[in-house]
Parts: C-alpha cells; structure tokens; sequence
C-alpha cells in the first residue's frame, strides 16, 4: 500500500494521540492516556489534562515518527484535532501541530474531532464506505451521524442531556465503583440479571435521540429506596441493569436511523464500544437486520492520532484547503 | 546563534529572532487570548524580515512561566514542535527572570510579579549584578498581604517590577523603601538576550527538558456534588 504519509495528532480530552500513516495504513499509532490522572478526581478535569497534554506530546511525536521509520521531511502533510473538545487541551495539539508544519514547511489540516470517529472504520475495513449510520458513543459524545459521502455528514440525533460515557461514569461514581465508569460497570455486571430491574429507556417523540437523566434519577430513587428498605440487590444485577438499558437505548436510537436513511453499513466509534454488551448486541441487531456492521478495534474506538490523519487523506483527495497560519482552536465545532 | 524567542507567559504576548544577542525581528500582541492565531504568523513574518528559513534556526528560547497556563502552554508546545522539526537545542526562561533582566536599577533588589488571577501573583527577589541579574531566593505565589510582608522584611531598599497593578493600592501604603517600575510584561526581546548568555555559558537545553512552571496545583471542578462519594451500597 502507498498513498501521503501524514503525522495526526490528537489532544481535545484525555487521551494524546499521535500517528503516521501512509495512506490508509497506520504505520505507527502511540497514546497516552490519563485515565490514572483523572480516577482521583472522578472525572476529565480540563487543566489536568492540559497538562499532561503539555508534558506528553513531544515525546509521542517522536515516537510516532521513529516506530514509523518515517523522517518528518518526508510527511506530506501534518493533522489536528481543531475541535470540539477542551479548550486549553486542544490548543496543546494544535499548537504544537502548526509550529511543526510551518517549520517543516509542510501544509496543516485542522481536523474535526467527530469526522475522525466516522472515518476510524475505514482504517480497519476496505468495505467501509458511505452512505452509513455511525454510532458515536463517548464520555465526551453521544451522537448518531448519517455519513452521506465522506464530508456530507447529517447528525440524525444525539443525547439532550449526557453522554454515554458521561451516564456510565456518574452512575459508577453513585455506585462506588471507579471511574472512568463504564469499564467498571462492564465488570461488575458479569454474572448480574440484566432483567433485575427494568430501568427507564424511550425518549418519546424523538427517534434519534436519547436522554440519560431519567435512567440516572430512577437508579437513584430505586437504590435510595433499597437502602433504606434494608433489600438492595446484589450489584452485579443493577450494574447489568443500567448497563442494559444504555445499551437499548443507543441500539434502538441507531436503527431507527438505519431503517429512516435504508442505508446498508452501520459504524461504530467511541470509547462507550469497548462494553462488551453493546457490541454483542449491535452484532446481533446488525445480523437480523442484514445490515454490514463495522466497529474498529479498541485502538481505534478511543481517541488516537490515526483517525484525525485519516480524514486529513481523504481532504488531500478531494484537494481541500489547508488551514491558514491565523487559525486557532474551535472547541465548539460542529460536523454539520 | 540564530536564535528564536517565544513568549507567552503574559497577556503581552511576542516573538523576537536575533543573531546572537543581535534583535534581527520582533513582532508583539497585546491580546491574552490570542495565542495560537498569533505565534506562527508573528514567527513566519520575523523571519521573512530577516530573510533567514525555519531551518536557519539554531536555538528556541522560551518562557516556561510561571504566568497564566492556557497561553504558556501554546507557547511552550510551539517552542519545542518547532526545536523538534528544525533541530535546534533550547533556552527554557522563566517570565521572573525575563521581567527582572530588564528593570534598571543600581543597587535595588528586584521583585518582578506575575499575576497568577484569582488574587494571587508569582514573586522572586533578585541581586542586580553589572550587566544583569541573579536570582536571590525561590520564587513564590503569594497573596497580596504575603507580598507586602516580603517586602516589608527587606533589609534595603527595593524595586517592585511587572505586573504589580495586579495588586491592590493598599499593598503600597507605608512603603516608603519600596518603589515601582517598569517593564509591566516580559518580552521576547530580553529573552534573546538571555539565550545568547545561556549559549556562552554552555547552559543549553534539548526539547525534553523544557516544561511549564505552574507554581499552583490545577484548579479541580467537578460539577456531581448531587452524586455521593461513598457509593450506595457500603464499602467493600
Ligand atoms: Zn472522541
């Protein structure tokens, strides 16, 4: 394979992403993530992860590059994440990325963050190409995207109130249990009734879109109830519960959309898609719905470098401009 | 050496490019959000100036703080991409050292302030020498109250530098041995200076040791104080 070599980098949460790639193959993809960081406080805290964005980036450009065998003369162009994200975390990356572009005198691609996640498929499977639905599901972001063609995006719907990841991580944080929360929630429910208790799931009226705040309210309500009742549940069966009810929500929101657009190719991108649950059920939904599901491997779910160089290649094809030297951040950025 | 300042430790933000301690370019921004949008341009037209290339850049001095994170951090991620892809060694300053180096005084001992926000500034005693200055203690952040007793403690006279407008009128009253004065901002133009006296002592760095000077913990907010910390069921 062959194709522009292009350096992505990624800092707009917590995880500092970079990687090269030759056209569609990731020659090297290295990360480091701050999870450790943030678990004190419960939660991505922005200076944090400014902070760790600072100390980290050099040396995982270096990285990158070297485990890629590629001198920085040789890229053909660099990419960025320019947004939506933290603010402080983002012009980590984006300044570090515009200072090397210029001194190498290489052109800049300021990338935004979701078209990453609708592209990391196709990093992972050839047959992975639009028209789709994508479900993006993070602590950060919970959106379901119709790709029309790559650049065409119409967001269909996404949550009114928190993230996926977001839910998981204050129910798991309610429950005890760690953050980030849906790993831990994924844990604790092995063995648990997913049928123990039926937690709140529809949004009515809105078929692409979800909320998270009744599931939240009712676990509370049920669990404050249970404790004073002295009769909680094992665990394991609330955390299999909630988690199945997030899960039923975002699969249910996710073919609503498939069967409104007749699109035949599903994806799938975000950190919230490492939960086993959701994958076995999208898998299955997938199958009795004859639709291609395509979900990246975890690497490539998460945060990362290479998806953010990926969406720079297929801007290289289509001949768009890159960034001018005056750009700066746009934490607020929408896809469409 | 061709030489390439960054500074961004302050709302006054600048770029300079010297030879040697030679001031070939400098462009400045008075504008605290304006960072990234900044830098390159400023960067990209002081060289123009100079008619030298990226790669005509030996060395990058930066001011690693303490000041302000959001920009400090744009600068100092400039700085080392830029040292990085060019290959050029580094001069990491801090802004104290920036802003002292410049205040003209004979035998006054010098306290240059940083306003750090929320009531609080970064201070550090300095020694005038013939042709510059040495530091004469740690650097601090302090409260307006804990400033004033500093000064109050001196022995000799002294001269308050930079930002101390970030201070209230009443930190002032009774001083009679103190006195105020300029640069109010450090400048990239100072740092050039100081990267040439870096290079002659042999006092250079590489990429990797340049980090931010914070002098304050991170502000920590998280909004779930309707989520209680213990968890539901008792601890196991
Ligand atoms: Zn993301």
């Amino acid at each position: 394979m062959s194709g522009p070599l292009i350096l992505g980098i990624e800092t707009s949460c917590d995880e500092t992403g970079v990687a090269v790639l030759e056209g569609l193959e990731v020659r090297s993809s290295v990360l480091a993530s701050q999870v450790e960081e943030h678990a004190r406080f419960g939660g991505v805290v922005p200076e944090v992860a400014a902070r760790a964005h600072v100390e980290a980036i050099r040396p995982l450009a270096h990285q990158a590059l070297t485990r890629a065998g590629v001198h920085p003369d040789q890229l053909d162009a660099v990419a960025v994440t320019r947004g939506p994200g933290l603010s402080g975390a983002l012009s980590v990356g984006y300044a570090y990325a515009k200072s090397f572009a210029y001194s190498l005198g290489k052109p800049l691609y300021g990338i935004d963050h979701m078209e990453g996640h609708l592209f990391a498929p196709r990093l992972s499977f050839p047959g992975y190409e639009p028209p789709a639905v994508v479900l993006l599901a993070s602590g950060g972001h919970s959106q379901i995207v119709h790709v029309k063609a790559w650049g065409a995006y119409e967001i269909l719907g996404g949550t009114i109130d928190d993230a996926a990841g977001e839910a998981f991580d204050k129910l798991a944080r309610f429950m005890g249990l760690g953050f980030p929360g849906g790993p831990a929630i994924d844990a604790d429910s092995v063995g648990g009734d997913p049928d123990a208790v039926k937690f709140p799931r529809a949004v009515r009226d809105r078929p692409f879109d979800f909320s998270f705040s009744g599931l939240k309210t009712s676990v509370i309500t049920y669990l404050e109830k249970a404790r004073e009742n002295d009769s909680l549940p094992p665990r394991s069966d609330i955390s299999a519960s909630i988690q199945e009810a997030i899960v039923d929500v975002l699969i249910e929101k996710t073919f609503n959309a498939v069967e409104a657009t007749g699109v035949e190719i599903v994806g799938a991108g975000g950190g919230v898609l490492a939960n086993r649950r959701l994958r076995e059920k999208l898998i299955e939904r997938a199958e009795s719905k004859g639709v291609g599901l395509f979900i990246p491997e975890p690497s490539l779910c998460l945060d990362n470098g290479a998806m953010i160089a990926g969406v720079a290649i297929e801007k290289l094809n289509q001949g768009a401009a890159p960034d001018a030297l005056t750009l700066d951040v746009d934490p607020g950025m929408t896809l469409a | 050496m061709r030489t390439l300042a960054i500074e961004t430790a302050t709302p006054a933000s600048s770029v300079a490019i010297g030879d040697g301690a030679d001031l070939r370019a400098m462009s400045v921004n008075v504008d605290s959000r304006g960072h990234v949008g900044f830098l390159i341009p400023a960067i990209d037209f002081c060289l123009n100036q100079a008619g030298w290339e990226p790669s005509d850049i030996e060395l990058v001095a930066v001011d690693i703080g303490p000041g302000p994170y959001t920009g400090l951090r744009a600068g100092i991620a400039t700085a080392q991409a830029f040292a990085a892809a060019v290959g050029a060694q580094m001069a990491p300053v801090s802004s104290l050292t920036v802003i002292a180096l410049r205040a003209a005084t004979g035998r006054r001992r010098i306290w240059p302030v940083v306003d750090m926000r929320r009531g609080l500034v970064a201070v550090a005693p300095y020694r005038p020498l013939p042709g510059g200055v040495a530091p004469d203690g740690s650097p601090e952040v302090v409260n307006p109250q804990d400033f004033k007793a500093l000064l109050e403690s001196e022995p000799s006279e002294s001269l308050v530098v930079g930002d101390w407008q970030a201070l209230p009128e009443t930190t002032w009253t009774g001083m009679h041995r103190v006195r105020r004065g300029r640069p109010r901002y450090p400048s990239a133009e100072t740092l050039i200076e100081i990267a040439d006296m870096r290079q002659r002592l042999d006092k250079l760095a590489g990429p990797g040791d340049v980090r931010p000077m914070y002098m304050r913990e991170p502000d920590v907010q998280i909004n779930w104080k309707s989520f209680r910390s213990e968890g539901a069921w008792p601890s196991d």
